[in-house]
């Protein structure tokens, strides 16, 4: 009774920060925020959504490195039809979304063939062969030269895209927050634990991870279509190898398990190096030294640390007692 | 018909660097169970290195080759120990020391040397003719040494003591450390050998082409592909695959288009996995 009420108040607790913080967020740009902070901050935007799609899919057990073709899917078709064909953003953006859903169910009916380590295998040369195939249209996408000038969805100033963004997020966390709080995102979870239990208790497996991976690459693709229409530029390298990758370590250094985790990677990773700019070449060097220390110190990711610090101060002996218990359940197999 | 010659040619050499990549990549695959996608970057290194030693402190070239070779591959008992051994169990968290070991390693190169392009002297310059094709002799080389090197690592898996351990360990590491073979010995000698190779083959592709701090990038790719194609766990496989591979490679984007040529590449591998995940030659691992 007493553990329900406590998870009660913690619930409400998370739920006011949250919405201190979504308040925040959106009362930035009237406190005074610089220019181009607010532009770091809509990439944040945009990738937070793309680093949270790709943790959906990781809840059916489909682990991807090729998430940004995705991403292309979306973002060429909305900046082509937008270009060529003088259509409205507002237009484009929801076909670009519709197409990649379809290519996305297409392309989830014989990737249900193979699990684990094969399905990120074939993710990744899902997302080469993407980019391939955008060489060889290159009379359109531009080949490695890309699409310039891209229709915008606002005029030239900063503040509509910010709020956009913003908005885009927030609905799509909560969509997502939802869905794996829901039924299917149960479901989800037991297919990835044990797809042969979980077929055994009637669950289809291939559908429900059809469904994810459809589920999936719509936010991506929402995540696409908007980076199409506010950097108005997509080059060959835009949803490159390095990206999809990228969002893998988004995901991961802000720690797979939580949901909390793919966007405190996301903002960790894209603003600290944003910060410490001035230092120019050696930038990289501070990237690989937060994922190195979240590697070998944080276990959870970034998104465990208040946890784990938490259990520090709290319980010191407790916390010594749980390490070495691990410790012991590690060395037995 | 002198096109076909060429490109036949062309094909064997590539076959042979992607072979080598390959079977690093594929050894540490099958015996530690871990994508390296740091194998890219130590390849570069490799090239780095020779480069280093021969054009700037004036060594011989292949007094230089050597001590690269010998140096990178020492690294690997390093690389083992440190950044793969605590991550052997967890595939996503070794994506990201991957990462994060290319980040150090490529902005280490292009802080100290730059991010331009640059090519490493031919070992043995001249060009190499026989009837009606000729080639550069450094590509001659660079397949004589890749059939050496395959050859010697067909007879050290198949014949000799440690050979045998690591195809005991790539099958079932719990049950060949049962035996007695110590695992971690056995995947700090497949590291060594890996990052040996990947400077060898690196410093080779360097007097083929040119080299940068990204050069890695493109090999690593094509080295995943051979190992997809060929199987996890099939070392024999390999040699196949990146026959394959190579002259896929050789003849697709001079017979057709390059960027259709490239697409018909992943559309091969990509039915091959969906068809068959676990390769040509491989077995199921996971």
């Amino acid at each position: 009774m007493q553990t329900e009420s406590l998870k009660k108040r913690r619930r409400n607790i998370t739920i006011a920060i949250l919405c201190v913080i979504t308040g925040l967020l959106f009362a930035l740009p009237l406190l005074g925020l610089s220019v181009y902070f607010m532009h770091t901050l809509i990439g944040v935007f945009i990738w937070i959504i793309v680093a949270n799609s790709l943790r959906l899919l990781g809840l059916s057990g489909q682990g991807s490195i090729g998430h940004a073709a995705f991403m292309a899917i979306g973002a060429y078709t909305s900046a082509i039809l937008a270009k060529f064909l003088g259509w409205s953003p507002w237009i484009t953006m929801p076909i670009g979304v519709l197409v990649t859903v379809i290519v996305g169910f297409l392309v989830a009916v014989p990737f249900t063939r193979v699990r684990g380590i094969y399905f990120t295998m074939v993710s990744l040369f899902f997302g080469i062969g993407v980019l391939a195939i955008n060489q060889v249209f290159n009379k359109w996408t531009g080949g490695y030269s890309g699409i310039i000038s891209i229709p915008r969805l606002f005029a030239y100033v900063k503040n509509p895209y910010y709020y956009f963004c913003l908005a885009l997020m927030v609905v799509c966390l909560l969509i997502m927050y939802r869905l794996e709080h829901s039924r299917i995102g149960l479901t989800w979870k037991a297919v990835a634990q044990s797809y042969s239990v979980a077929s055994s208790i009637g669950i289809n497996e291939a559908w429900q991870r059809i469904l994810c991976l459809g589920v999936s690459c719509t936010f991506a693709a929402i995540a696409g279509v908007a980076y199409a229409h506010y950097y108005v530029i997509l080059t060959q390298e835009t949803f490159s190898f390095n990206t999809s990758i990228n969002v893998f370590v988004y995901m991961t250094v802000g720690g797979a398990g939580l949901f909390a985790g793919p966007i405190a990677g996301t903002a960790v990773l894209l603003i600290i190096p944003e910060m410490l700019r001035d230092l120019r070449e050696y930038v990289p060097f501070v990237y690989a030294a937060i994922l190195l220390i979240v590697l070998f110190l944080m276990p959870q990711g970034l998104a465990g640390l208040p946890a784990q610090l938490w259990q520090l101060i709290r319980r010191p002996a407790k916390a010594k007692l749980t390490t070495s218990d691990d410790k012991a359940g590690k060395r037995a197999p | 018909m002198n096109m076909i010659l060429t490109s036949t040619v062309n094909g064997l050499v590539l076959s042979a660097i992607y072979i080598l990549v390959a079977l690093g990549f594929g050894l540490q695959l099958s015996i530690m169970g871990i994508f390296n996608f740091a194998h890219g970057a130590v390849y570069m290194i490799g090239a780095y290195v020779t480069y280093g030693l021969s054009v700037a402190l004036g060594l011989n070239q292949w007094v230089s080759l050597l001590i690269s070779v010998i140096l990178v591959g020492a690294s690997g008992l390093f690389l083992e120990k440190f950044c793969f051994r605590p991550f052997q169990n967890k595939p996503t968290h070794m994506i990201v020391m991957a990462i994060a070991l290319i980040m150090i390693l490529e902005t280490i190169v292009e802080v100290t040397l730059g991010g331009v392009t640059r090519a490493l002297p031919a070992f043995v310059p001249g060009i190499f003719k026989a009837g009606s094709i000729s080639v550069d002799n450094e590509r001659v080389l660079a397949f004589a040494i890749g059939a050496v090197l395959l050859a010697a690592m067909t007879f050290l898996i198949q014949k000799t003591k440690i050979g045998q351990q690591m195809l005991a360990v790539a099958q079932d590491a719990e049950g060949a450390a049962l035996q007695g073979i110590d695992t971690h010995r056995i995947a700090a000698t497949a590291t060594v050998i890996a990052c040996a190779t990947a400077a060898l083959s690196g410093s080779l592709m360097a007097t083929i082409f040119s080299m940068n701090p990204f050069m890695g990038d493109n090999i690593l790719l094509k080295a995943i592909q051979v190992v997809i194609l060929s199987g996890i766990g099939s070392i024999g496989g390999i040699l196949v695959g990146g026959l394959i591979m190579g002259f896929l490679n050789a003849f697709l984007p001079v017979f057709i288009n390059a960027s259709v040529g490239e697409v018909i590449t992943i559309l091969i591998v990509l039915g091959i996995l969906l068809v068959r995940p676990k390769g040509l030659f491989g077995y199921e691992l996971f």
